[in-house]
């Protein structure tokens, strides 16, 4: 056995023994070290960068690792193996997509502005901003000699009297604490229940002079990143808001490569653990404290993710949602239970999950499109959820259309190699200036953070400014020299942000030509799925009236520069708006207001699927978009300067 | 009610590219019409046939070519010869040695080859490269510079080395640069795209959009010709209308049935016989789609082409 230790750059080592032969990923995963390898360790995306500071590692050399570099030590941890005692540095950016745990901060009005957005919007449509759930003070009389009644029947009997429901149903976790609690408050409770049109499901029992919250869960899961609220079921208040790195990106970075993985033996238990043990259930962990409510007191879920990850969730056989015909096991679902998987909430809590309508269009879509309202009005909108999957809606009140395409993790900083989530230390905005070709840009964090990689609004930036400044090519070449362009031993060009002197970590912060490719590949995507989509329906640009851009790509996207690249189709901008995270407002509607979620369940029917891959010309469009802005520049008339 | 035809010709035209020197200058191109359509309006320029040779003369040659050129000792010798066959527009010298996977010919070796070339001969010159993208942005550099004032196309830029071949041809020492792409419509755009934005003047490119033998996934590169055609003509894209030149030898004298001897395969009959077929099969094909001109190898593919052309146009 052989000591491994992993050193970091902001916080302790950490140690572990593996045996001769072990592979370093392997052996960092199974420590719980996070190290970035979206490629699934295939040694074919270079993003599990470690540097070895002693002893050494069996490690073949990759196209991703310069001779110089190697010769610092760095090494690609999934190539790597242990035959020594050795010191490795996980540098941030390796590690910088688990990025913390982030809880936001309430007091601050822009994190909850879109909620209450949502609720007026919600109220306006004529859907009624309330659901099931009631916490009622009942009073039974105390059972004596001449009043034997057990207790299940006396509570049942009270919510009869109160509810003139004959059907009253006590789950086994509230019949376990039933005897004491009626006791301990002298059969004076409270009492949370859902009241359905034939029967009375009761939740919980607490006595009566205790506060009560009745607490709901709303839970986007992003193929990248998780976010989720904690909300009051009563008024609609947000508690708590927190986001996290999806944990199964160990396990590769985007939904074909998790698949692949689930099918293997284990595969989908690994894959289930880290989407719940190591994701949402801390992430619930820390919301609690931060709202001050227990566990127990959160009786419902819901949850918006794409089809993959809501089958991972559940541990569902995922492998037919990849082959031909691309079947799921369900679109829509009301039989889903937080006990069944272990989520860590009340056990008697139902998850809602928003549907599905196809393979790659998931609830995460639905419920945007409910969010983005344009199912209530009359113009003819586009709705663009820029993630992992690039999922796209097209329509209005009459009818609407949509498709997904794979646009990659770049959106949210995957296959880029100084990629990140907008966390802290992630470059969100830049500018170029033309002559000097000096960058200046701001940083995700408190005042004065050191960048440590880019995340997808900066992307859009820098290369749009690239662009812009005549230094890439519109096939992503670099073309101008200077002190930030430098070419590697293969000729591979890069752009340089922060020399590491100015960074906030051990390497310099640049893009390189393989990053703007990959980028490129993404926008062309995006851009081609919404001109097939709307050729297929016999719309042009021109009849666009409005574009709802969703995603957490960072704090806002600069719109001219999507245009500019061509990721966007060219109409003003005072179209275009931005609407965040519509998977988690989505979630939150359906939470919160049982009209809500009937009606993002009717979305989903009425709304038609288009299989991309089924039309002949998305391949050409795809071509003759990978190009900035496009092939076709008529397309964008607009960035000719 | 009589019948009065409706004419299918085009507002927009393909752009000219005169190729060549003095009095046996060819112009390629011109024809605001779908390929051989004279019905609908003339044809001014018809398509013209090249032939090929290479640096290594008659070494690598089929039996069947070699013959046709008996008594020729030097690359001077083989260059007149082959410009002298009937229905030879220009002549192309592929610089095949230069390949670093192959001979890997120096580039002063090729050079003095190339000058030779040209020297022996007058009618216009396509100089082509040895496929290896980073040789040849070199060795195409220097091409440019050694026939300085012939006009000549050099074949080719593409997308991994257009800076280098684009701004020595097209710039530096004006010839016209041949812009390959591999069978896209949308690749062969962007390359154009790039050239221009470049400098490279746009009645400067000559386009090679893909080549393949027929039989040989040679429906792509038909549908990509009639596209490109049909994107020029009837959408009026200025950075499609590069008139279009396609190398066919370097393709078909490689494929089981131009290189099978009749001693292997009996039954196929003359091989002699089946290598031209293939060569007139797949520039017949390749002027039907779009092409403004082909580069053969066998004298009599070019007499036959040529016939073709003359008859149609």
């Amino acid at each position: 056995m052989y000591k491994v230790t992993f050193k970091f750059e902001n916080s302790e080592d950490v140690i572990v023994f593996a045996a001769f032969g072990e592979n370093l990923l392997e052996v960092a995963r199974k420590t719980n070290v996070a190290i970035d390898a979206p490629c699934s360790g295939n040694a074919s995306c270079g993003k599990c960068r470690v540097k070895l500071v002693g002893g050494t590692l069996d490690s073949k050399k990759t196209r991703h690792i310069s001779d110089e570099e190697y010769a610092q030590g760095w090494r690609l941890a999934c190539v790597s193996k242990i035959c020594d005692n050795v010191d490795v540095l996980v540098p941030d950016i390796a590690s910088a997509y688990r990025s913390r745990m982030k809880v936001a901060d309430l007091s601050s009005p822009d994190e909850i502005k879109i909620f209450d957005d949502l609720k007026g919007q919600v109220c306006e449509a004529g859907i009624a901003l309330k659901n099931d759930m009631e916490v009622v003070s009942i009073h039974m009389d105390t059972p004596s000699l001449d009043d034997t009644m057990p207790d299940n029947e006396r509570l049942t009997r009270a919510i009869t009297e109160v509810t003139g429901m004959q059907i009253v149903r006590i789950p086994y976790a509230v019949m376990r604490k039933l005897a004491v609690v009626l006791r301990e408050s002298s059969f004076d409770v409270q009492v949370v229940w859902r009241r359905n049109a034939n029967d009375v499901f009761v939740y919980d029992v607490l006595p009566k002079e205790k506060p009560v919250v009745v607490a709901g869960l709303a839970v986007d899961i992003g193929t990248t990143t998780v976010s989720a609220i904690i909300i009051n079921m009563l008024d609609g208040s947000i508690l708590a808001k927190g986001s996290s790195g999806n944990g199964q990106i160990r396990y590769g970075a985007d939904v074909i490569n998790r698949i692949i993985e689930s099918v293997k033996p284990g595969g989908s238990e690994r894959l289930q653990k880290a989407i719940i043990e190591e994701t949402i259930n801390p992430l619930i962990d820390t919301m609690c404290r931060q709202a001050k409510i227990s566990h127990d007191s959160i009786y419902r879920m819901s949850v918006a993710a794409n089809t993959t990850m809501n089958h991972l969730l559940f541990g569902l056989n995922g492998d037919s949602i990849r082959t031909e015909p691309y079947i799921p096991t369900f679109f829509k679902t009301n039989s889903m239970y937080t006990a069944d998987i272990g989520i860590r909430v009340n056990p008697c809590a139902h998850i809602i999950v928003a549907p599905n309508i196809g393979s790659y269009v998931g609830g995460d879509i639905t419920a945007g499109a409910f969010v983005s309202m344009l199912w209530n009005k009359p113009e003819f909108s586009l709705f663009i959820d820029l993630g992992t999957n690039g999922e796209i809606v097209f329509g209005n009140s009459d009818f609407m259309f949509s498709c997904a395409c794979s646009a990659g993790p770049a959106f949210e900083g995957g296959d880029i190699s100084c990629g990140m989530r907008a966390t802290d230390g992630a470059i969100e905005a830049c500018t170029i200036d033309k002559e000097t070709m000096e960058p200046t840009f701001t940083v995700v964090g408190e005042e004065g953070t050191k960048p440590i990689g880019l995340c997808g609004s900066g992307i859009i930036d820098v290369i749009a400014e690239l662009f812009r400044c005549g230094i890439i090519s519109p096939k992503g070449k670099f073309i101008r020299e200077g002190a930030r362009v430098r070419h590697d031993q293969y000729g591979i060009g890069s752009y340089v942000l922060a020399f590491e002197k100015d960074a906030g970590s051990v390497k310099d912060v640049e893009i390189n030509e393989v990053d703007i490719d990959n980028f490129i590949r993404a926008k062309g995507a995006i851009f081609s799925a919404i001109r097939t989509m709307l050729s297929y329906c016999d719309f042009d640009i021109s009849m666009i009236e409005h574009v709802y851009v969703a995603g957490g790509i960072g704090s806002g996207i600069n719109m001219k520069n999507a245009i500019r690249i061509g990721m966007f189709p060219d109409v003003p901008l005072e179209l275009y708006e931005y609407i965040g995270n519509s998977s988690l407002v989505g979630a939150y509607a359906m939470l919160y207001s049982s009209e809500s979620e009937r009606k993002v369940y009717e979305i989903a029917k009425n709304m038609t699927y288009l299989e991309l891959s089924a039309i002949t010309s998305y391949m050409d469009e795809f071509v003759g978009a990978c190009f900035l802005p496009h092939t076709d520049a008529a397309l964008f008339p607009s960035i000719i300067d | 009610m009589p019948f009065t035809a409706k004419s299918g010709k085009f507002n927009a035209s393909i752009k000219t590219v005169t190729v060549g020197t003095g009095d046996k200058a060819i112009t390629l191109g011109g024809e605001n019409v779908l390929p051989f359509y004279t019905f609908d309006a003339p044809i001014e320029n018809a398509p013209k046939v090249g032939i090929e040779i290479t640096d290594f003369g008659m070494e690598n040659e089929p039996e069947c070519v070699k013959k046709y050129y008996e008594g020729c000792t030097t690359l001077a010798d083989i260059a007149k010869k082959a410009a002298s066959f009937e229905g030879v527009d220009f002549l192309c010298f592929r610089m095949e040695g230069g390949d670093p996977n192959g001979a890997n010919k120096s580039t002063e070796e090729l050079m003095a080859a190339l000058k030779e070339v040209a020297e022996a001969v007058d009618c216009p010159l396509v100089v082509a490269g040895s496929k290896n993208a980073e040789k040849d942005a070199e060795l195409l550099s220097k091409a440019a510079e050694a026939v300085q004032g012939k006009n000549a196309i050099i074949l080719a830029a593409r997308e991994e080395n257009y800076k280098t071949v684009g701004a020595a041809a097209g710039l530096a020492y004006n010839q016209i640069v041949g812009a390959e792409s591999s069978v896209d419509i949308n690749l062969a755009k962007q390359l154009n795209v790039l050239l221009t934005q470049l400098g490279v003047n746009a009645s400067s490119i000559a386009m090679n959009v893909g080549t393949a033998a027929a039989g040989y996934g040679y429906e792509y590169v038909a549908s990509t010709m009639q596209r490109v055609k049909a994107a020029a003509l009837s959408q009026n894209d200025t950075q499609l209308q590069m008139p279009i030149i396609t190398p066919v030898a370097s393709e078909v004298w490689g494929v089981k049935e131009a290189v099978t001897t009749e001693a292997d395969m009996p039954e196929w009959g003359c091989q002699e016989r089946r290598g031209v077929d293939m060569e007139v099969q797949t520039a017949a094909a390749d002027l039907a789609c779009g092409s403004n001109a082909v580069i053969l190898k066998h004298p009599t593919s070019v007499a036959t082409i040529s016939k073709m052309i003359k008859e149609l146009v």
